[in-house]
C-alpha cells in the first residue's frame, strides 16, 4: 500500500541522482534507483514561458519505497508518495 | 566515449510534427563532433537532399532513411538505406504512397519485404512499432513471434531502443533489449529525435495538436522534452540507463549502433549529383535514338523554316550553342522538350516561351519559341552557359485552362513511370500560423478567422512586429494580452513547412530510372508528384521543363474562338505585325487596364511616361518596372534621354555598342553581361558567373576584387568605379531581356486584341480572370470602350462571357469597342454548379420562369439569384425601378415569392407538377426591386454593379461635396489639393526604393481610374479606412508626371457610405466639418526595422516580395495588405 503525502524535502543529488534525503527529521539513504521519469508541464495553462519539467524518482531506502519529485521551473523537491 | 549516430532523427519536413531543418541539425551534430547523421522523417524524402547536401559541407556521413506507418498512423517503423539502398528507399517510399490514401501513406511487413529482399534497407522496430507496443503490453510472446516474422521477411531487421524519460519508457526499452538479445537480433540505439533543442517541446506540443486537429491538452499531446538531438555523453547516460547500469552491454549498444551508421553513410554524389560540379551525373530524358545528331538535323531544317540558312550570323551562333548543349550531353533534354512543345501546339493550345530559354537560337529553331534572339540581341549564356553549375531548365506558358490537359499528355507519351511533377512546400505564414495555434488554443473559429484576416500576409515571425509596427492593427483591440500566448506560439511556427503541394509548373521528364531517384507521391489531381522541390530536383540531376499555366493565354485564346462566332473571322494572332499605330496610341493613353503585365496603377503611369511605340519600346517598358531598374534609379535618365531631355551619357565610349539601345541606362541583365565582357574580355559565359555571384553579399565581395584586378587597363579609374556601381546596383535584380522580349509578344498581343476585338478581347478576360483587377473594373473599363453590358438573360446567357452584336460597330477612340455588347454568364451567379450551369444551358429557350424551374432544375436559392438579377425579366417583360407597386403587373419579387411556392409544392424534376398551377402568379402582390436594390442584388450574386454603376447611387452627394471625377483630373494643375471618391479597386504595398511602406489605391468613380499613393505619414489616421471600406472618398494633391501621366498623393481618407448617411441625417455642414480634419503627419508611423541590401538599398518589411494569391473578391489586395480589422 501506498500513501500520498506531498511534503517539501531536502535532498542531496549525485550525477544528476538523488542519493540522500530528508523527511520528516530522518534521514533516508538512497541504495537503488527504481524508476527515473520526465513530465513537461503543461505550460499552456501557465503565463511563464519557461514551465519547466518535473522529474520523477522512485527509490528505495531503508525500510521502503519512495517517490520523489523534482520541479525545474521552482527548483523544489517534494516527496510524493512512500511504500512501507 | 566515442561519438554517437543519430539514426532516427525527424526534421520540419516530417510534416506537423518536427521542428528543426536539415542543415540546423546537421550544424548540431557537427558540433557535437559526430560523425554520421541520418534523416528519417515522416512519411516521405522531402528534406532528404538537403541533408545530403548540408552533410556532405559539414564533412559527416550522410544516412538517410523513413519513418513510415503500418496499419494506422501511430504503428510505426523506421527504413534505413544501407550504403547501395538509395534507390530501394526511393522506390519502397512511393510505393507506401500508393497504398495508402493520398496523403497517408501505409506499408506492410509485406511490402517492406519485396522492397528490402536485396538486403539494401533497414528496418528499425522500436517502443512505436507494434513489437514495442506489444512488450510495453507486456503481450511478450506476440512481441517474439512479430519480431521473428519480420526478421523472415526483412533480412535487415533491428530492434530500437529508444528512452525519452516518459512514463515507463526505459522499462519498455529494457525489455525490447532483451527480447532482441534473445533472438539474436541487432539492437540500435536512437532517440527519436523531434527537436533540435529541449525547449522546442512546446512547438511539438502545438504541432502534435494541429497535426490531429484537437485541443492542447495532456491526453493528445507527445512528450517530447527529450526527444532533441542530445550529445554523445547524453546519449550515454541513455544507454546506461537502458542497460541497467550493465557497462558493457551498453557498450555494445552503442557499438552496433555506430557500425549500423557505417553501413548506411550514402555516396553523397549518388544522391546529389549536381555536388560533382565538373560532371555531375545526369538523369537524361530518352528519346529513342543518338540525341546528338537528331538535335543537329533538327536544327539544320529549324534554319531553312526561319529564313536562316544563308544568315553567317546565325550559323556561327548555332554552332556556338550546339558545342554547348553538346558538351554538358544535354542534347535529348532539348530533343524532349521540342517534342512536347509540339505536341502541345497540335492539341490547338496556345504556347510560348518565357524566361532566359527564349535566348536560345536553339530553342527558336526547334520551334520550341517564336522569339529570334537574334532580333533582340539575345544571349544564350544566361541561359546556359559553359561555366555555369546548375542545369538549363526551359519555361512554356500555355492556356492555363489546359494545364492540366497538356500534363495528362505527357504522361501519355512518356509513362508514368518516367515522368514527375515537381512539388512544392507550403509554410507555415502569419495567417496560417495564427489559424493553427488558435484552433490548438481551443478559440472559437470565427474569431480564429477574424484574428488572422485582420494581418498582411506577412512572415509568421513579423506577427508580433506587425501588431506594433503597423497603425491598423496597433488600434484594433488585437493587442490584447490574451491573446500574447497565441501570437508567441504563432510566430514559433514561422517558416516550418505545413502541407505540400503541386509546384504550379515543373514537370520532370527523364528514364525508366527516374523512380530510383526521386520518391513520387500523388497531387491532389492524382498526378505523380516527386517528393522534391525545384532546387533539390536540379542537386538530384533531374531535367525539368516549367509548363506555366498562364490565365491571358487563356484569355487571348478564348477571345479568338468569340471572333469566329461572332464575326465569323480568323484572326491570326501570331501572325499580326508588331507596328500598329492604333495600338500603341491606346497604350501611350494609358488605356491599358486588362492587357498583359501592364494594367497596374503604376505601369499605367509609366507607359504614359515612356510613350512606347515600338515591340523594343514594350520590352524596355516591361524590363523598368522591376525593383532593380527602380532601385538604381534608371527610370528617370532612361525616360530623360529617351524623349531629348538630355544627351545619353556613356561611361565609356567602348560601352556604346552594349547600351546603345536603352540610351545608356543599364536594363538588361544581357548588357551587364556585355559590360563585363567588354571591359575585362573575359568571355559571356565567365560573365554569367559573374552576374550570378552578384546576388549574395559574399559574391560581391569576391566580384568587387575579381574587378579590380581583371578590368582592361585602358578603362581609367573612375569609368571602373562609375561601372561597379551600376554592377552592384544591378546585383540580385535587374531583369533578363529574353524574358522581357517573352513577356512583350503577349503584351503587345494583348493590347491589339483590345484595340481591334474589344467585346471579344473582354470576354476572354472576363471568363479567364488574367489580370490584376477584379471583373467589375475590366466590366467599367469594358463600358469606357463603348461595350454594352448585358444583364444574364436565362435565354442568351451561355455558361461563360458571350459577346453578342448590338448595333452598327464603329472602331473609332475613345468607343472603339461599341456595337457590341458582352452578356453576363450563368457560371457568374454566386453558388451556381456545373451541372446547372449545364441543365440550364441544355433547356433554352425557357417561356417562362415555371418553365426554367421544371426544366433546368435550379436549386432553390440560385433560382432566386437569378431572378434577382435580372435572368428573367426578358422572359415576363419585367423592369426594375419605379414605381414599385404595379398593380396588376408582375414583379422580380412575385417570382421569387413564386419559386418559394415551387420549392414548397416539392414538384421540381418530378414531372408531377401540373403547369396551369405553377403558372399561376399573382402579378403585382409585392412590390418591385428599386434600382438601388437591383445593383446590391447583382453585387451580392454576381460580385459586379451591372446595370448602373454603384457610384452612381452617390452622385447628388458627390456633387455636392465638390468632388473631381477621374475624366476631369487631367484638367487640375499640379500641386492643387482636390477631393475625389469611388470604388476601391486595389491596394498594393509593393516594394519601393524609399523603403517605406507606401499604400497604393486605385478608385474607380465610373468615369476611369483615380491612383492614390498614401505615403507612411498619413498612414496613422487613413491605413483602417483604405485597408477596411470599399467606397471612399479621399483628398489629396494633384501630381502630373508626364503629357498623359497624374497621380495622386493622398492626405486623408473617409468612407463613402459613412459620410453619405451623415448627409442624409445631418445635412452637408456637418460632412464638411468632418472633411476639415487635417490630422497632423506622423512621421514614423510604421515601425519594424527596414530591410537593407548590401547596396544600399531599403525595403518595409511590409512590402510585397512574395506572388499573389488568387482571390475572387470584389478588389485586388496584394499580399502586403491588411484585412479589415474587426
Amino acid at each position: 500500500m501506498s500513501r500520498l503525502y506531498g511534503d517539501p524535502i531536502e535532498v542531496w543529488v549525485r550525477d544528476g541522482q538523488p542519493v540522500r534525503f530528508v523527511w520528516r527529521d530522518r534521514l533516508y539513504v538512497v541504495r537503488q534507483i527504481l524508476d527515473h521519469w520526465v513530465v513537461a508541464r503543461e505550460w499552456w495553462k501557465t503565463s511563464a514561458t519557461d514551465p519547466g519539467e518535473r522529474r520523477f524518482w522512485r527509490v528505495e531506502a531503508q525500510s521502503g519505497t519512495y517517490e520523489l519529485r523534482y520541479d525545474t521551473a521552482t527548483d523544489a523537491w517534494l516527496l510524493l508518495r512512500a511504500w512501507d | 566515449m566515442g561519438p554517437f549516430q543519430h539514426l532516427h532523427v525527424a526534421s520540419a519536413y516530417s510534416l506537423r510534427y518536427g521542428s528543426a531543418f536539415p542543415p540546423a541539425l546537421v550544424a548540431r551534430a557537427a558540433e557535437h563532433g559526430m560523425d554520421a547523421l541520418a534523416l528519417t522523417d515522416r512519411d516521405g524524402l522531402y528534406g532528404a537532399i538537403k541533408h545530403v547536401r548540408a552533410c556532405h559541407a559539414a564533412g559527416i556521413g550522410a544516412v538517410v532513411g523513413v519513418d513510415l506507418a503500418m496499419s494506422d498512423e501511430d504503428d510505426r517503423i523506421v527504413v534505413l538505406a544501407k550504403r547501395d539502398g538509395w534507390a530501394d528507399l526511393c522506390r519502397l517510399v512511393t510505393a507506401a504512397h500508393y497504398a495508402g490514401d493520398r496523403g497517408q501513406p501505409r506499408v506492410t511487413m509485406d511490402l517492406v519485404g519485396r522492397h528490402a529482399a536485396d538486403g539494401r534497407l533497414i528496418v528499425l522496430l522500436g517502443p512505436r512499432s507494434e513489437v514495442g507496443r506489444a512488450v510495453a503490453a507486456r503481450r511478450d510472446q506476440q512481441a517474439r513471434d512479430l519480431l521473428q516474422r519480420w526478421r523472415a521477411a526483412v533480412p535487415g531487421t533491428a530492434v530500437e531502443i529508444v528512452d525519452l524519460y516518459g512514463y515507463r519508457d526505459v522499462n519498455t526499452a529494457t525489455h525490447l533489449l532483451a527480447l532482441a538479445d534473445s533472438l539474436g537480433l541487432p539492437a540500435i540505439l536512437t532517440n527519436a529525435v523531434r527537436h533540435l533543442d529541449p525547449a522546442d517541446y512546446q512547438v511539438g506540443n502545438v504541432l502534435d495538436a494541429a497535426r490531429k486537429l484537437v485541443p492542447l491538452h495532456g491526453r493528445h499531446v507527445e512528450s517530447s522534452s527529450h526527444a532533441y538531438l542530445k550529445n554523445a555523453e547524453e546519449m550515454g547516460r541513455v544507454a546506461l540507463r537502458v542497460c541497467g547500469g550493465d557497462r558493457a552491454r551498453a557498450t555494445r549498444l552503442l557499438g552496433v549502433t555506430r557500425r549500423a551508421a557505417e553501413a548506411c553513410v550514402l555516396d553523397p554524389v549518388e544522391v546529389v549529383p549536381l555536388i560533382d560540379e565538373v560532371d555531375p551525373r545526369l538523369h537524361l530524358p530518352e528519346i529513342g535514338g543518338d540525341p546528338i545528331p537528331l538535335l543537329r538535323h533538327r536544327c539544320e531544317d529549324g534554319l531553312l523554316d526561319r529564313g536562316l540558312n544563308r544568315s553567317r550570323e546565325a550559323r556561327e551562333r548555332l554552332a556556338a550553342e550546339l558545342a554547348i548543349i553538346e558538351k554538358k550531353r544535354l542534347s535529348g533534354y532539348f530533343v524532349a522538350v521540342a517534342g512536347i512543345t509540339d505536341m502541345i501546339r497540335g492539341m490547338g493550345i496556345r504556347c510560348a516561351i518565357r524566361g532566359s530559354g527564349a535566348g536560345s537560337l536553339v530553342n527558336y529553331l526547334i520551334k520550341i519559341g517564336e522569339v529570334n534572339p537574334l532580333d533582340h540581341g539575345l544571349l544564350m549564356e544566361r541561359f546556359l552557359s559553359e561555366g555555369r553549375v546548375g542545369l538549363p531548365d526551359i519555361d512554356v506558358d500555355v492556356e492555363s485552362a489546359r494545364r492540366l490537359d497538356c500534363y495528362r499528355a505527357i504522361l501519355d507519351r512518356y509513362g508514368e513511370s518516367r515522368v514527375a511533377c515537381v512539388s512544392m512546400m507550403e509554410t507555415y505564414r502569419a495567417r496560417s500560423a495564427i489559424r493553427d495555434v488558435g484552433a490548438a488554443m481551443g478559440l472559437p473559429p470565427h474569431e480564429i478567422d477574424a484574428i488572422a484576416k485582420a494581418f498582411p500576409h506577412v512572415r509568421a515571425k513579423q506577427i508580433r512586429a506587425a501588431l506594433d509596427d503597423l497603425p491598423e492593427l496597433r488600434d484594433s483591440g488585437l493587442n490584447d494580452r490574451a491573446l500574447e500566448t497565441v501570437f508567441r506560439l504563432a510566430e514559433r511556427l514561422d517558416g516550418l513547412p505545413r502541407h505540400i503541394a503541386l509546384h504550379p509548373c515543373g514537370v520532370l521528364v527523364g528514364n525508366t530510372g527516374l523512380r530510383g531517384r526521386t520518391p513520387v507521391e500523388r497531387s491532389l489531381l492524382e498526378f505523380p508528384m516527386s517528393q522534391f522541390d525545384k532546387d533539390d530536383v536540379e542537386d538530384a540531376g533531374l531535367l525539368k521543363l516549367d509548363v506555366l499555366g498562364v490565365r491571358m493565354q487563356s484569355a487571348l485564346a478564348y477571345a479568338l474562338t468569340e471572333i469566329k462566332r461572332v464575326d465569323d473571322a480568323d484572326v491570326a494572332l501570331d501572325e499580326v505585325p508588331h507596328d500598329d499605330a492604333a495600338t500603341y496610341d491606346m497604350v501611350r493613353e494609358s488605356r491599358t487596364i486588362g492587357c498583359f503585365q501592364i494594367e497596374s496603377p503604376g505601369q499605367r503611369e509609366l507607359v504614359a511616361k515612356l510613350e512606347p511605340r515600338t515591340m523594343h519600346d514594350l520590352i524596355v517598358d516591361i524590363s523598368l518596372f522591376r525593383p532593380g531598374p527602380v532601385n538604381s534609379d534608371m527610370v528617370t535618365p532612361y525616360l530623360e534621354s529617351r524623349h531629348g531631355f538630355r544627351a545619353a551619357v556613356y561611361p565609356h565610349a567602348e560601352l556604346r555598342a552594349a547600351l546603345a539601345e536603352t540610351n545608356g541606362v543599364v536594363v538588361f541583365h544581357e548588357q551587364v553581361l556585355r559590360i563585363v565582357d567588354v571591359m575585362t574580355g573575359c568571355g559571356l559565359s565567365e560573365a554569367e558567373k559573374v552576374r550570378r555571384s552578384l546576388s549574395s553579399p559574399d559574391g560581391r565581395t569576391r566580384v568587387r576584387a575579381w574587378w579590380e584586378m581583371n578590368v582592361r587597363p585602358e578603362f581609367d579609374a573612375a569609368t571602373v568605379e562609375a561601372t561597379w556601381r551600376v554592377l552592384d546596383a544591378f546585383g540580385a535584380f535587374g531583369f533578363c531581356k529574353a524574358h522581357a522580349a517573352a513577356f512583350a509578344l503577349p503584351t503587345y498581343q494583348s493590347a491589339w486584341l483590345k484595340r481591334h476585338h474589344t467585346a471579344a478581347f473582354f470576354a476572354g478576360v472576363l471568363t479567364h480572370e488574367p489580370g490584376m483587377y477584379p471583373n467589375r473594373v475590366i466590366l467599367d473599363e469594358a463600358r469606357q470602350c463603348g461595350v454594352e453590358v448585358l444583364p444574364l438573360d436565362v435565354n442568351r446567357s451561355a455558361r461563360d462571357w458571350r459577346v453578342e452584336k448590338v448595333g452598327p460597330p464603329s472602331s473609332d477612340p475613345p468607343l472603339f469597342g461599341q456595337g457590341y455588347g458582352l452578356r453576363v454568364p450563368f457560371s457568374a451567379i454566386k453558388g451556381i454548379s456545373e451541372a446547372e450551369v449545364e441543365r440550364m444551358i441544355a433547356g433554352q429557350p425557357y417561356v417562362s420562369m415555371a418553365d426554367f424551374w421544371e426544366r433546368a432544375r435550379p436549386s432553390r436559392p440560385v433560382a432566386e439569384h437569378v431572378i434577382e438579377v435580372g435572368g428573367l425579366d426578358a422572359v415576363h417583360g419585367l423592369r426594375p425601378g419605379e414605381p414599385r407597386w404595379r398593380p396588376g403587373r408582375l414583379t422580380r419579387r412575385d417570382l421569387m415569392a413564386q419559386v418559394g411556392a415551387l420549392d414548397r409544392a416539392g414538384g421540381q424534376g418530378s414531372g408531377q407538377l401540373p403547369m396551369a398551377f405553377a403558372d399561376h402568379v399573382a402579378p403585382g402582390e409585392l412590390p418591385e426591386m428599386s434600382e438601388a436594390e437591383a445593383v446590391e442584388a447583382e453585387l451580392s450574386v454576381l460580385g459586379m454593379d451591372v446595370t448602373r454603376h454603384v457610384i452612381a447611387f452617390h452622385d447628388d452627394f458627390l456633387d455636392a461635396l465638390g468632388v473631381v471625377r477621374a475624366r476631369d483630373l487631367l484638367r487640375q494643375r499640379n500641386g492643387a489639393e482636390i477631393l475625389v471618391a469611388g470604388v476601391k479597386v486595389a491596394t498594393q504595398t509593393p516594394a519601393v526604393r524609399s523603403g517605406q511602406r507606401v499604400i497604393f489605391t486605385t478608385l474607380d468613380d465610373s468615369t476611369g481610374p483615380v491612383d492614390l499613393t498614401f505615403f507612411e505619414s498619413v498612414q496613422a489616421h487613413t491605413a483602417a479606412t483604405v485597408f477596411g471600406s470599399w467606397l471612399m472618398v479621399a483628398r489629396g494633391v494633384i501630381r502630373r508626371t508626364g503629357r498623359r501621366g497624374i497621380s495622386m498623393r493622398a492626405l486623408h481618407a473617409w468612407n463613402l457610405t459613412d459620410l453619405d448617411r451623415v448627409w442624409r441625417t445631418r445635412g452637408i455642414e456637418a460632412v464638411r466639418e468632418i472633411l476639415a480634419d487635417r490630422p497632423e503627419e506622423g512621421r514614423g508611423v510604421i515601425g519594424g526595422k527596414k530591410i537593407t541590401y548590401e547596396n544600399g538599398y531599403e525595403l518595409s518589411p511590409y512590402a510585397d516580395l512574395g506572388v499573389k494569391e488568387p482571390q475572387r473578391v470584389l478588389w485586388h489586395a496584394s499580399m502586403g495588405s491588411s484585412g479589415k480589422v474587426a
